[in-house]
């Protein structure tokens, strides 16, 4: 792995030069105190040091809405849309983001691959970037540090103030091909970023106090302050739940399929022909959001669902706290776990 | 032969019908379908059986009542238009007044002239079949239901709040910017058109079903309002949904 040193005020012209692999996608400001991932029109307007994009990464593999086939009820036919292979580079990812690309590319891909996702993920190259972890990160605590940079090609660590830049793979070697600006040097470890919030468990522990958690009293707690607006899902870099409708046009001879992200925490999301609803209570959806990101796919994957990024505490106006429900049940538990050992 | 159409006013600002004049580009699509029969703002025809009557305003006297069981009678189907009609929208705000207090300060000495009722949705009234949310409602979501109904299918139903929609959009979130918005409990399907553009939500298209209205109280509170003014801004479009 080789490591260059690469200043603050040549990034830049980096970011002009990875233009030559595709269309580059980095953070850009939004609004007054917000981040999103947009296509760089000027590679000065790209923003470095950032707390964590309002929608994650995911945006560009699997579109909040995307047009899947137009159909014409007039001639019985339809069209798929053919979603174009684009080889794109994304610049300033961090390594939770990174990392829940790569959990997403497992459930995507894993089984029959989604073929949309599949195709606008192929041709991807990514850059990471060092952050420093704000109240709502807590990566550290699902096993993401930092400097994690399993699925980067290259990667930038900030070193006061200017950068170390990695290479990774040979993709990102051929990235550099031509870019003079950097000069090699010896890999320094950074200290002093720390993580604020945190869970109080290593992450291999929390499926087993999922296990006794079902019928815990923070599930109803959480339920009274949460007033079910699925921000928290709809912003989570891991959740890739979907909604499929036709609509047709004014003419009533011409439509299109649409998908749209979907989220479990909404009223509407369990419920079936009949009126039937699976989850109609809050305190069950609540629920069933923690489990699917700490028990369900963690009992088959080894892994926690979340990364750790902080955007559905950041995002909830009711300031619900992910972290801080788990510390809850974990507390709970070992109470439990007290009184049983108590009694025998 | 084309479904006969046909649009009625009651107590409302007559936003919404004169919001249906505004469709430009679709109007001649939508003739293609229905035959328009009466339509106060627009001509004077008449008709004894409607197809489909679209319901604007709500009901707030006596009069209003006798003439909806008229129209309920000579039509097929019926569909309440904007949130007056819905849910007695802003005109509900009498309600949570005494109503001889309402009318002493609307008429003064003549109150015994004019009859008046609580504001009420058409549904508390008569069976409305299908519902169109909004103030106005939006061009978009009356097409939607138009062609459904043309084609025979189910209209789409919102059941998700407005901030879904705002998501997708990837707005930054009207709260982060020092504003309360309802959007949260507020019935979505609007595009979230007020917060794409900085206003906040003022739940003009109803509150959700199952609502955490103390949760709900307890977000605006926390950011910065008083509990009065929370209330009163979830009162304003909502008076006969929400019980504070």
């Amino acid at each position: 792995m080789e490591c260059f040193s690469l200043l603050r005020s040549d990034v830049p012209a980096l970011i002009d030069h990875l233009g030559d692999f595709g269309e580059v996608i980095a953070p850009h400001g939004k609004g007054d105190v917000s981040y999103s991932f947009e296509a760089v029109q000027d590679s000065c307007d790209v923003v470095l040091d950032y707390n964590r994009t309002l929608l994650p990464l995911k945006k560009m593999f699997l579109p909040p809405v995307e047009k899947l086939m137009g159909f014409s009820l007039k001639n019985e036919s339809y069209e798929q849309v053919d979603v174009a292979i684009t080889s794109r580079v994304f610049f300033g990812v961090h390594s939770y983001e990174m990392q829940s690309i790569l959990r997403l590319d497992h459930s995507m891909l894993t089984g029959s691959a989604e073929s949309n996702y599949f195709k606008r993920r192929q041709s991807s190259r990514f850059v990471g970037i060092s952050f420093e972890p704000d109240e709502f990160h807590f990566s550290e605590s699902v096993g993401i540090v930092i400097e994690e940079m399993e699925g980067f090609d290259l990667f930038l660590n900030e070193v006061d103030g200017d950068f170390q830049l990695y290479v990774l793979t040979e993709n990102g070697q051929e990235m550099l091909n031509g870019f003079d600006k950097i000069n090699i040097t010896e890999p320094e470890i950074v200290e002093g970023r720390h993580f604020k919030k945190k869970i109080r468990y290593h992450y291999n522990r929390l499926p087993r106090v999922f296990q006794y958690a079902y019928h815990s009293e923070v599930w109803a707690d959480v339920a009274s302050r949460c007033v079910g607006c699925g921000a928290c899902t709809l912003t989570c870099p891991t959740c890739f739940c979907f909604d499929v409708q036709d609509e047709v046009e004014v003419t009533a001879e011409d439509g299109i399929r649409q998908r749209s992200w979907d989220s479990c925490m909404l009223s509407t999301f369990a419920e079936v022909a009949g009126g039937e609803n699976f989850r109609e209570k809050t305190i069950n959806r609540t629920r069933h959001r923690l489990y699917r990101k700490f028990k369900y796919i963690t009992d088959e994957e080894g892994l926690p669902w979340c990364v750790g990024c902080g955007r559905c505490t950041a995002f909830c106006p009711a300031g619900i706290s992910m972290p801080d429900i788990v510390n809850e049940l974990i507390q709970e538990d070992e109470k439990a776990q007290y009184h049983r050992t108590v009694r025998v | 032969m084309k479904p006969q159409v046909a649009f009625f006013d009651f107590t409302s600002c007559e936003g919404c019908q004169l919001n249906k004049l505004n469709f430009e580009n679709d109007l001649l699509d939508i003739l293609k379908h229905v035959d328009i029969v009466e339509f106060r703002e627009a001509m004077d025809d008449k008709a004894d059986h409607y197809d489909i009557a679209f319901i604007e305003g709500s009901i707030t006297s006596p009069s209003c009542v006798e003439r909806i069981h008229d129209i309920r009678r000579r039509s097929d189907v019926l569909v309440a238009l904007g949130s007056c009609a819905v849910n007695g929208g802003v005109n509900a705000m009498k309600n949570l007044h005494p109503i001889d207090e309402v009318r002493e300060t609307v008429y003064g000495e003549d109150k015994y002239l004019f009859a008046t009722l609580p504001a009420m949705a058409v549904s508390s009234v008569v069976k409305v079949d299908y519902e169109v949310r909004g103030c106005p409602m939006t061009q978009q979501d009356f097409l939607k239901l138009l062609i459904a109904l043309v084609l025979g299918k189910q209209p789409p139903k919102y059941g998700s709040p407005v901030c879904v929609e705002c998501k997708l959009k990837e707005n930054e979130c009207l709260y982060n910017r020092g504003m309360v918005c309802l959007g949260p409990i507020t019935r979505g399907g609007c595009d979230a058109v007020c917060p794409s553009f900085g206003q906040f939500c003022t739940g003009c298209r109803g509150i959700l079903d199952n609502p955490n209205i103390d949760g709900m109280l307890e977000v605006m509170t926390s950011h910065g309002i008083s509990l009065d003014e929370a209330k009163k801004r979830m009162l304003l479009y909502n008076s006969n949904e929400v019980q504070l």
